[in-house]
C-alpha cells in the first residue's frame, strides 16, 4: 500500500528536481500557509484551516493583506450566489476547480449554508492528502457527515472530494455529468487554478461550462499584466520555481477576462484587481479593521502587487440576479480609515489635519 | 587597528560577516563619531545622495560602481540600510565601517526601519539571529541605529531626510534640538521625519502607514521658504523610474533598491549634487546574476499568491 506523504506544506526546495506538475501542486501548500497565516494574524476567521497545517504559518503583511482580501471577495460572491439561489427556491451547487485544502465548504456548512452538492475537484494526490486530513479531525468528518471512500475519492451527501486532472477534461466533465443537476444554478470557482493550464485546456472548460450550464456563476482568482517591470519579475521568479502561468499570456488583463466570458455568451461579467477591491470595494470599517491587525510598511509595494492579481466573476441565466462586488469608492479617493499603529496613539494630538502651520 | 578595519571593509565588501567581537568593536567606535555629529549634518557639495538599500548587498556594489567608491566620492544615504533583502547585516555593517574608515566621505541618516520594533517584523532581526546565533549583534546594531543623525544639510540649502516633514517642525533648529538617542518613537517630531511622505494634498494628512504624515506642496514651500532652502531630498516611498521630482522640483524621492525585493521590476537612482548643486540622476539595475547570488540558493523565492 502506497504510504500518503506527510502533511508538512511548503514543501520546496526538498529536492533539486522537481517536475513542473509536483511545483504547480505545491502551489497549494503555499496557499493554504498563507491562509493559515492570515488566520492567525485575525484578518479571516477560518476554524478549520490550521488542521491542514504542521507548521506555524508567518507571512509578511502584504501577502496577509492580499489572502484576505482575496478570500473575502470571493466569499462576498459565494455567499451572493448562495443567496440568489435561495431567493430562487433553487438548489445551490459550487464545483471548486483545483480546490487544493480549501476549507470553505466547511466554513459556509458551519455558518449554516446548505447546498445540493459542493464538489471539489484536483490531483490525486492532494485529493488523498486532504481526505486524510479529514479522516483524522472529527470537526470535519462531523459537517460532511455521513460519508463513504471510494476509488475517486470521498462522497458525503452534500460533499464530494473527487481526484480529477483538469487537463482531461473530458473525464471530469463525465464525473461531474452524474453528479450536478443541469437545471439547477451552478457556481465554479477557480482560485489560481485556470492560469495554470495552457489555454487550450483551460478554454475546453470554460467552453463546456458555458454549454453545459444555463443557471450558472464563475469567480476566477489569477495574475493579469505579465508584461509590465512587475509582471515580468513575477514570470521569470515563478519560472525558477518552476511554476508557469500558462494562460496569462491570453488573458492578460481585465479586460481580457471579462472577454473570456462575454465571448462565451455569458450575460455579464466583470473584473476588478484585488488592490482596487481593496481601495474601493472594501467598507471602511473592513479596512479599518484590517489595517490595525499589524504593522504595513510596504504601501506601494502592495499597490504594484495587488494591480497584478484580479478577481472576475461571470454570470448567466438565473444568476444573473446575483449584485456582484459593488465599489463604494471613486478611483484615488484619499483614505478614510485609521491605520495601524504597533503602538497606542497618543490622545494629545496637536496636528489639525488639512491645516498647515504657516509663519 | 587600522588594518584591522581595512581587512574588515575587504572582507565585508565580498559580502561575508564579521566576527561577533568584530562588530562590537566596530560599533563602539562608530558610537565615538556618531555622538559628535548633529542632528541635522553638515555635508559639503559635491556629494551623491542615495535613498533605501533595505539589505541588498549587490546592489549596493552595483551602486558604488554607478557611483564611484567611498572615499573618492562623497555618500550621503538617507537610511533604510537595512530589512527586507536577504544582507541586511553585511549591507549595513559596510556602510558603518566605511563611516568609521571615511567619517568625512560617507554621512548615514536614518530610516524608519532603523528600529527595534520594525527590524523585528521586517527581517533584520530574524537576519541576525541566523547568521550569528545570538541576539547580540541586533542589539549592538540598534544601539548604534539610536545614533545616526536624523537628517542632513547641504551647502545650507538641500535638506535631506528619510521621509519628510512633521506638522511640529518648523524650521532646522527645532529639528536640532530633538534629543535623538533614542528608539524611534511612535509619534511626535522624530517619527514624523522618518515616516511621512509628500502627496498631491493641501497641508497634512493621516498617512497609510499608521505612522508620520502625508503633507503638501504647501507644506514644503512653507518649509523651504522659512529655512531657506532650495530642495528637500529625501527617500522611504518605492519609485518605479527611481527617483521623483514633485512640487515643480522642490522636494525629490530618491530610491536606490533596485528591483526592490527581488521583485518590484524597478531601476534605482542615485543623485549627484555638483558645486553649484546641479542635480545629475544616475540611473541603474539590479546586480546581474542576481538569480545565483541575489538570493541565497536555501532561501525562499520572493513571495506570491498562489
Amino acid at each position: 500500500m502506497q504510504q500518503l506523504p506527510t502533511l508538512t506544506p511548503c514543501r520546496r526546495n526538498v529536492r533539486l528536481h522537481k517536475s513542473a506538475d509536483e511545483a504547480v501542486q505545491e502551489t497549494n501548500d503555499d496557499a493554504a500557509l498563507s491562509k493559515a497565516s492570515a488566520v492567525r494574524r485575525g484578518y479571516l476567521d477560518d476554524a478549520f484551516i490550521t488542521k491542514f497545517m504542521k507548521k506555524d504559518a508567518r507571512r509578511p503583511p502584504i501577502i496577509n493583506r492580499g489572502t484576505f482580501v482575496r478570500t473575502h471577495a470571493i466569499d462576498v460572491l459565494v455567499e451572493q450566489f448562495h443567496e440568489t439561489c435561495r431567493s430562487q427556491d433553487a438548489h445551490a451547487q459550487i464545483v471548486s476547480l483545483g480546490a487544493g485544502f480549501d476549507t470553505r465548504y466547511f466554513n459556509l456548512k458551519k455558518r449554516g449554508r446548505s447546498f445540493k452538492t459542493y464538489v471539489e475537484v484536483d490531483l490525486s494526490e492532494i485529493v488523498e492528502r486532504k481526505m486524510a486530513v479529514i479522516q483524522q479531525h472529527s470537526e470535519l468528518t462531523d459537517i460532511i457527515g455521513e460519508r463513504q471512500d471510494v476509488d475517486s475519492g470521498l462522497r458525503g451527501n452534500d460533499y464530494v472530494l473527487m481526484k480529477g486532472d483538469l487537463r482531461h477534461w473530458k473525464t471530469v466533465a463525465e464525473a461531474l455529468s452524474h453528479i450536478l443537476d443541469f437545471d439547477s444554478p451552478i457556481l465554479f470557482l477557480s482560485e489560481c487554478v485556470l492560469i495554470y493550464l495552457n489555454t487550450h485546456d483551460s478554454d475546453t472548460i470554460v467552453d463546456w461550462i458555458s454549454q453545459h450550464c444555463l443557471h450558472a456563476a464563475f469567480v476566477l482568482y489569477e495574475q493579469i499584466l505579465p508584461d509590465d517591470p512587475f509582471g515580468q519579475v513575477m514570470i521569470d521568479n515563478l519560472r525558477q520555481r518552476h511554476i508557469e502561468l500558462k494562460s496569462i499570456w491570453t488573458y492578460p488583463t481585465l479586460q481580457s477576462q471579462i472577454d473570456r466570458f462575454m465571448s462565451r455568451e455569458w450575460s455579464k461579467a466583470f473584473a476588478l484587481t484585488i488592490s482596487e477591491i481593496h481601495d474601493r470595494v472594501l467598507t471602511p470599517e473592513i479596512r479599518t479593521r484590517i489595517s490595525r491587525l499589524e504593522l504595513f510598511d510596504e504601501v506601494e509595494e502592495w499597490t504594484l502587487l495587488g494591480n497584478h492579481y484580479c478577481v472576475c466573476w461571470a454570470t448567466k441565466g438565473r444568476m444573473d440576479d446575483m449584485k456582484g462586488l459593488q465599489v463604494h469608492r471613486k478611483r484615488g479617493q484619499k483614505e478614510d480609515i485609521v491605520p495601524f499603529t504597533l503602538w497606542p496613539q497618543s490622545d494629545g494630538a496637536s496636528v489639525k489635519l488639512g491645516s498647515p502651520e504657516r509663519k | 587597528m587600522g588594518s584591522d578595519l581595512d581587512r574588515q571593509i575587504e572582507q565585508l565588501r565580498r559580502c561575508e560577516i564579521i566576527k561577533e567581537i568584530e562588530v562590537k568593536e566596530l560599533c563602539l567606535k562608530a558610537r565615538e563619531i556618531l555622538v559628535e555629529e548633529s542632528n541635522v549634518q553638515r555635508v559639503d557639495a559635491p556629494v551623491t545622495i542615495c535613498g533605501d538599500i533595505h539589505g541588498q548587498f549587490w546592489d549596493l556594489l552595483e551602486l558604488f560602481l554607478k557611483g564611484g567608491d567611498c572615499p573618492d566620492t562623497n555618500y550621503l544615504f538617507m537610511g533604510d540600510f537595512v530589512d527586507r533583502g536577504f544582507y541586511s547585516v553585511e549591507t549595513f555593517l559596510l556602510l558603518l565601517a566605511l563611516k568609521v574608515r571615511y567619517p568625512d566621505r560617507i554621512t548615514l541618516i536614518r530610516g524608519n526601519h532603523e528600529s527595534r520594533q520594525i527590524t523585528q517584523v521586517y527581517g533584520f532581526y530574524d537576519e541576525c539571529m541566523r547568521k550569528y546565533g545570538s541576539v547580540n549583534v541586533w542589539r549592538y546594531c540598534c544601539e548604534i541605529f539610536d545614533y545616526i543623525s536624523l537628517g542632513a544639510i547641504i551647502d545650507d540649502k538641500v535638506f535631506c531626510v528619510h521621509g519628510g516633514l512633521s506638522p511640529s517642525v518648523n524650521t532646522l533648529d527645532q529639528i536640532r534640538t530633538i534629543d535623538r538617542k533614542q528608539e524611534v518613537p511612535h509619534d511626535g517630531p522624530m517619527c514624523d521625519l522618518l515616516w511621512s511622505d509628500p502627496d498631491d494634498i493641501e497641508g497634512w494628512g493621516l498617512s497609510p502607514r499608521g505612522a508620520g504624515y502625508l503633507f503638501g506642496k504647501d507644506v514644503v514651500e512653507s518649509f523651504l521658504h522659512t529655512n531657506d532652502l532650495t530642495l528637500i531630498a529625501r527617500a522611504h516611498q518605492l519609485v518605479m523610474e527611481g527617483y521623483k521630482e514633485m512640487f515643480e522640483g522642490k522636494i525629490v524621492t530618491v530610491w536606490s533598491a533596485p528591483n526592490y525585493c527581488y521583485r518590484c521590476g524597478n531601476v534605482a537612482a542615485i543623485l549627484t549634487l555638483n558645486e553649484k548643486l546641479d542635480r545629475h540622476y544616475e540611473l541603474f539595475d539590479a546586480a546581474r546574476q542576481q538569480e545565483s547570488r541575489g538570493i541565497p540558493a536555501k532561501k525562499p523565492a520572493p513571495d506570491y499568491f498562489l
